[in-house]
């Protein structure tokens, strides 16, 4: 796959991108390999469709530098865009036009191949060759994502860009998504994509640059970011019939943290097996009873929580700070 | 040259398709059309009515004679009081007023007191009657015969009505369709997308206007066709002519629609706009009545509006058979309009809803 001497598809340095008095990216440093899927995981707000777009050549960065495929992205992104494809937050699609006279039309603006084996091939790919004839008007949202991601591919891209491909899709929609993008992978292109959803970044991305606040927090596989807490699970359980301490519950063994709120325990611990038994033998000689116990793995939200002092679900309570602002009449384009 | 052709075909399939789009750029002056035509059609021909008046003599015997062998004609003779009244109550179109011959002469002065209600045809039908009288004087009168073919005379209300309806036409397909089209593309994020594309944003501008000519002509063909098949609309001037007058009006129009897309925040906004800037012109520059009909003071205003040089520009050359002498001056303030417009389009373009 990746070979230890080539250098990056894209390689970014130092780069700021700033509106007004507020820094939507600050400063960040990343590359992403070729033929990796690498993701941009972060909460709304936290820079990741400003860093997209600025690597696309849409927004102009205040500082810092883009090469893309050895090309620099901000002051030759003439050459870039051929060989990138693009699927924006908001699927832009013509009316009016059916799904296969879409990606002829956008093959053409390619000037790349337009044939129908070509459409088909697209088409299928994305599983909408049933909707070739339909206007993209009657489509589901999930198809018109399905679509867009489509014309992402027209050209051959040597990589593409989705941002936040599986927002507002369900469950099943989203994995079916997923095995697309791994397919894209699997046919030589390398895919860069933002999501807000841990367990998306966790399951899909060989890498992960987790962004908060404008700013590059960790890079790394998931695995090895989970790995770095030394947090193997976290132990939960409800105690009756008999009260606990924080300090007996931190000294079991391999117990890091522990806390007790109201009747429900809770153990961070690097070794679930220990600190069972431990736990087992304590209640047993307090005589309370354990119950609805729980062992939940350590996952990339332990991990944010670890580098943030936040918890991932209260950051998306936050006010999203990333500008999709006040431009024109300060309509939010978010579905 | 092949993503332009791309990008023009996809737009034509888009505009064929859209249902409110097809409606107002051809089924509504269809209907316009349609009605106006079947309301006038009795109208077949502009009849003259002429009061005959003033000190009788031979020549003015003669004049009445040919006055009334003429269908185009319908000819009343009686006092000067009741005539001038009557011409004011809208009774006559022209009354003539024959003073006393010259001694030795046979043929005397005539006043033609004329209904400036009457529009362009008030014009057309004074030409004629000095015509007439000129040729039953010609024995005796130096006076050059001019050469106004007699068929002027046939104009009928669809002749005068059909280049008004494609002005009109045009007016909306470049004003309404193009403001909300790139408000739209805009809102919808489509400009953002082909930004992204090797196809460059001017190149998508250009595929735009391009495909505005073209539902332009198309608009032309079917209208055109509708009042000739229909009506018998005549179509007397240079049809090359009239193909650059439409092509130099639907982009003066299609400029304004532009210009008002980057003016306007969202799709409500440039709807009202277009709706602010069309209506006005709609019933003030002559599409259904000519614009001599207006009150004085509104008829100056009537120069401001483009609308309004764009009718003439047509009707001169689909209804009178002039050529581009007498329309280069509306032609030269439809091109200064397209260039103004255009310079404020590009000066308010916004390719993203977003600050960059």
């Amino acid at each position: 796959m990746v070979s230890s001497f080539q250098s990056p598809i894209i390689d970014i340095h130092g780069l700021v991108k700033r509106y007004g008095t507020f820094t939507a990216v600050d400063g960040i440093d990343l590359s992403v390999e070729y033929d990796e899927i690498f993701g941009i995981l972060g909460p709304n707000g936290a820079g990741k469709t400003t860093t997209l777009e600025m690597i696309e050549g849409l927004r102009v960065p205040d500082e810092g530098s883009i090469a893309v495929d050895g090309m620099d992205a901000v002051r030759e992104s003439n050459r870039v865009r051929p060989i990138i494809g693009v699927q924006l937050q908001t699927t832009a699609l013509f009316e009016y036009l059916s799904s296969a006279e879409l990606i002829e039309l956008f093959a053409g603006l390619y000037e790349s191949d337009a044939s129908s084996a070509k459409v088909e091939r697209l088409l299928g790919m994305v599983d909408l060759h049933e909707k070739a004839k339909s206007q993209v008007n009657t489509l589901s949202g999930g198809q018109r994502q399905r679509l867009s991601i489509a014309l992402a591919l027209v050209n051959d891209p040597k990589v593409v860009f989705l941002d936040e491909p599986t927002t507002g899709l369900d469950p099943g929609a989203r994995r079916e998504l997923w095995q697309m993008i791994r397919d894209i992978r699997a046919d030589g292109t390398t895919v860069v994509l933002t999501t807000h959803y841990m367990e998306e970044a966790e399951v899909l991305c060989d890498r992960v640059a987790v962004m908060d606040r404008g700013r590059v927090i960790a890079c790394d596989t998931p695995a090895a970011l989970i790995a770095s807490l030394g947090i193997e699970a976290t132990v939960r359980a409800r105690i009756t019939g008999g009260s606990m301490d924080p300090a007996e519950l931190r000294s079991l063994p391999a117990v890091l943290a522990a806390s007790i709120d109201d009747d429900r325990i809770a153990l961070q611990t690097r070794d679930v097996q220990s600190t069972l038994i431990g736990l087992l033998r304590l209640v047993e000689a307090r005589g309370v009873t354990l119950a609805e116990m729980t062992s939940q793995q350590s996952t990339l939200e332990d991990v944010f929580l670890s580098l943030t002092g936040r918890t991932y679900d209260d950051t998306a309570d936050e006010p999203a700070k990333e500008p999709e602002p006040a431009a024109a009449g300060g309509r939010r384009r978010r579905r | 040259m092949r993503p332009f052709l791309a990008m023009v075909k996809a737009n034509l399939k888009m505009t064929v398709r859209n249902r409110q789009a097809l409606f107002w750029n051809l089924a509504f002056p269809a209907i316009f059309i349609l009605i106006f035509g079947a309301v006038f059609s009795n109208d077949n021909g502009v009849t003259f009515k002429v009061g005959i008046t003033g000190v009788d003599s031979p020549y003015r015997a003669a004049v009445i004679q040919t006055l009334e062998a003429n269908s185009s004609f319908d000819v009343h003779i009686g006092d000067q009081d009741k005539e001038l009244k009557a011409l004011k109550d809208n009774d006559r179109d022209y009354v003539l007023v024959f003073a006393q011959p010259a001694a030795g002469q046979s043929v005397a002065p005539v006043q033609i007191s004329y209904d400036e209600t009457q529009g362009p045809n008030a014009q057309v039908g004074i030409n004629v009657l000095s015509q007439v009288l000129m040729g039953v004087a010609g024995g005796e009168n130096a006076a050059p015969i001019t050469t106004h073919p007699i068929e002027t005379l046939n104009i009928t209300y669809i002749d005068f009505f059909i280049p008004g309806i494609l002005a009109m036409s045009i007016m909306n397909a470049g004003v309404i369709g193009l403001s909300t089209a790139f408000v739209t593309y805009r809102e919808k994020g489509i400009l953002r997308r082909i930004k992204v594309t090797p196809f460059s944003l001017t190149s998508f501008i250009l595929a735009r206007i391009v495909t505005t000519l073209l539902i332009a002509v198309l608009q032309a063909v079917v209208l055109i066709s509708l009042g000739y098949f229909i009506y018998g609309f005549t179509m007397r001037g240079n049809v090359f002519l009239v193909l650059i007058t439409i092509i130099i009006g639907a982009l003066a129009f299609l400029a304004i629609g532009f210009a008002l897309s980057g003016i306007a925040r969202n799709a409500e906004t440039a709807a009202s706009y277009a709706n602010l800037v069309t209506f006005p012109m709609l019933f003030l520059s002559g599409t259904f009545f000519p614009v001599d009909s207006l009150p004085t003071w509104l008829q100056g205003l009537t120069r401001l509006l483009p609308l309004r040089y764009l009718i003439d520009a047509l009707r001169e050359p689909m209804m009178r058979g002039h050529g581009i002498a007498s329309t280069w001056t509306d032609l030269v303030v439809l091109l200064v309009v397209f260039a103004v417009a255009m310079a404020v389009a590009v000066r308010f373009f916004k390719w993203d809803a977003r600050p960059a």
